[in-house]
């Protein structure tokens, strides 16, 4: 998409800045060098997304956490329909036809709870919610955030103005308070609830990120270019300047959504957030913390484990794209 | 720069009543109510359940006009007896009682009735100060004092085997759900090794609860018992706020220092021959904390508005567990008490960290 864009960019510039003549200059220097040389030279052109690729690799820690990332979002995807338990199975009740045989060594790899449910089923079937929770708030928060940045960034004028002191307000709500009492007085214990409701809440730094991007980019002599030959406004804000702000609103998005896991573990945790009967890993934690004190490590640990590992694997990876992303660095 | 700071304290007014009325709209605006709890009994007749509301001038079902009202009465703008905006002694009810207002509401100095304990917020609010303050300045000292270190050797040594050890931990421990390592940390030390207490600021069967006139009593019989009874149970608590916050503000140390380590005038210091360690610690070090000292500004307010998540884990009876308990029973008005000093201490230290930044550094000057 952003590729696309670049070359509708390059074409209308093109349009503008360069007659004819020297289109086929340069038309006659490329074929010039099509031409059998002295010594070979292997030219390899690589697009914006091949470059920032290329730097994203060089970043050790941000591939392994990639990897990771990658490997918990599959778990949330096939992990519960691949366990051959139910989420209320518990060994030694067999349901007719149902389960099937129970304290097989995948059933208790990370031991089992008080009731003995096994602790492993917490971490596969929960990571379905939780990583949802993270996704999905990411990209509520993402679509709103940009749209009230680029709107106030590119308009101005009173439409900024409102906005903007839309946005200081929200900012300036203590965050954990407003999230714990809605999530406590509107959530009823529903995930798409306490999506919309984390979604809803975390989109105003990233608006204010948008806004100053564009702030600076809508003067651009690309943007001119643009607008000289008749581009309308919703193209020019979405196709010419967005592409360039990519960096920074991937790099929010990343953190908004490790903030988005923890935060649901959290929420959870302290029983305001989902249903104690849907598993998620903030639920494990919630139940395990009356069982600490009697030595049951392994019930929070192991579910607090994943959680931990997703997140670090978000931030790392996060990090990666703040350098990959970065159109100025060359390497 | 007095006109600066009058000129931002006066937009922040406008500010803050959005807060607040925001807020308090949000908390309405979701079904159900405090009433709730007599939904299972059958002897609570609908009328003393409207006279119960009353009492905490709530109204059932309250439209936006009835929002209002109550968001009135809360502001000390409504009278709820007399249901008008006139005082019993017939003034406007928003002027003090001595011109002939009324005596509720926040202009009055109420922050309000808890209506699961039925006591005034500012008492509850004051009860739980003492035991904020203490973990959060703990805390504060030593995170603050550790990170500066960390960050300022780890810019001195960029990219050696300690600076890479430091940015490893403090990227974990940045990540690392604080609960959960603060979960962790309990079983550790509290039940594998039984050197620490699991829970709470005192040993419950020892001492009476924290806070009350026995308690402080009994403090001033065995003063050394107490101090050590309540070291040992801030020990945990103080680790995890430490661990955490320092992962976070010594990666900004560490900016900020190899940003001032860059600058002109260290790369002058060095070439007129002055040692290493005084372009270090006076030239660049002291360019260096200006950022610091207003970031640390910036974070002071979320601790003193309670560390929610540390005190809710530890059991800690500070106001970020009250915080938690007022949710978890629907109180309105200890919420809104809440709000209102979080915000309030939020506003102050932004402030603050604008008018610090310009007092440490010279080259800034506002108006």
């Amino acid at each position: 998409m952003a590729e696309s864009s670049r070359a509708v960019d390059a074409a209308d510039v093109a349009k503008v800045g360069t007659p004819g003549p020297v289109i086929t200059d340069l038309e006659e220097t490329a074929s010039a060098s099509a031409r059998p040389a002295d010594h070979e030279v292997s030219l390899e052109s690589l697009n914006q997304w091949q470059l920032a690729w290329r730097r994203f690799r060089k970043h050790r820690l941000a591939v392994i956490g990639a990897f990771a990332f990658l490997f918990m979002v599959t778990m949330a995807i096939v992990g519960p329909i691949l366990w051959p338990y139910s989420a209320t199975h518990i060994p030694g009740v067999t349901t007719p036809g149902g389960d099937p045989p129970t304290l097989s060594p995948i059933h208790n790899l990370f031991g089992t709870d008080f009731g003995g449910r096994s602790v492993l089923q917490f971490v596969v079937v929960g990571s379905r919610i939780s990583i949802a929770v993270g996704v999905f708030t990411a990209i509520i928060a993402t679509t709103i955030g940009v749209t009230v940045g680029a709107v106030a960034g590119y308009f101005g004028g009173w439409i900024d103005g409102l906005l903007m002191r839309f946005v200081d307000l929200i900012l300036a709500i203590p965050f954990l308070f407003v999230v714990l009492v809605a999530a406590r007085f509107f959530g009823g214990g529903d995930v798409v609830s306490l999506i919309l409701i984390f979604g809803l809440l975390s989109w105003a730094g990233l608006a204010r990120l948008v806004r100053a991007m564009f702030l600076s980019l809508r003067e651009a002599e690309f943007v001119q270019a643009a607008r000289a030959v008749g581009v309308g406004d919703v193209r020019i804000a979405f196709r010419h300047i967005l592409p360039n702000a990519l960096g920074p609103v991937v790099v929010s998005a990343t953190l908004i959504m490790a903030s988005a896991i923890v935060l649901e573990a959290f929420v959870s945790f302290l029983n305001f957030g989902i249903r104690a009967t849907d598993v998620s890993w903030g639920n494990a934690l919630s139940n395990s913390k009356g069982y600490l004190l009697q030595g049951n490590w392994w019930w929070p640990f192991f579910p607090g484990m994943a959680l931990a590992i997703t997140v670090i694997a978000v931030n790392f990876m996060g990090d990666g794209l703040r350098d990959a992303l970065d159109p100025r660095s060359k390497e | 720069m007095a006109k600066y700071i009058v000129r931002r304290t006066l937009g922040l007014i406008p500010l803050l009543i959005g807060i607040v009325l925001l807020s308090f709209v949000l908390m309405k605006m979701a079904p159900g109510g405090p009433q709730a709890q007599f939904n299972q009994n059958n002897r609570v007749t609908e009328e003393q359940i409207d006279r119960w509301l009353k009492r905490w001038c709530l109204e059932r079902n309250a439209g936006p006009l009835g929002v209002a009202r109550e968001f009135g009465g809360w502001a000390g703008i409504w009278n709820c007896d007399t249901e008008s905006f006139l005082s019993q002694q017939g003034g406007l009810n928003f002027l003090p009682p001595q011109l002939g207002g009324g005596d509720n509401g926040l202009i009055h100095g109420d922050l309000g009735f808890s209506i699961d304990q039925g006591r005034p917020v500012v008492d509850m609010i004051a009860e739980r100060v003492p035991a904020t303050l203490l973990l959060t300045t703990a805390a504060l000292f030593l995170w603050v004092s550790v990170a500066v270190l960390l960050g300022v050797i780890a810019a001195v040594r960029r990219y050696s085997i300690f600076d890479q050890v430091v940015t490893f931990f403090s990227y974990v421990f940045y990540s690392l759900p604080t609960f959960w390592l603060g979960l962790m940390f309990i079983f550790l030390f509290a039940v594998a090794f039984r050197i620490l207490p699991p829970q709470g600021i005192t040993t419950p069967r020892t001492w009476p609860p924290f806070g009350t006139e026995r308690y402080w009593g009994e403090f001033g019989e065995k003063p050394l018992q107490a101090i050590v009874d309540i070291a040992r149970h801030l020990v945990l608590p103080v680790t995890v706020l430490v661990l955490v916050n320092i992962a976070a503000d010594s990666r900004f140390v560490r900016a900020s220092m190899l940003d001032a380590l860059s600058q002109d005038f260290v790369r002058t210091a060095r070439a007129k021959g002055l040692p290493g360690r005084t372009v270090v610690m006076k030239h660049a070090f002291r360019n260096a904390m200006l950022p610091v000292v207003t970031n640390v500004a910036l974070e002071l307010p979320f601790l003193f508005g309670g560390a929610v998540v540390t005190e809710t884990i530890f059991s800690w009876p500070g106001m970020g567990l009250l915080f938690i308990t007022g949710v978890g029973s629907r109180d309105y008005f200890l919420l809104m008490g809440l709000l209102l000093i979080t915000s309030l201490l939020i506003l102050f230290f932004n402030l603050l960290a604008d008018v610090l930044y310009a007092v440490v550094d010279p080259r800034i000057r506002y108006d």
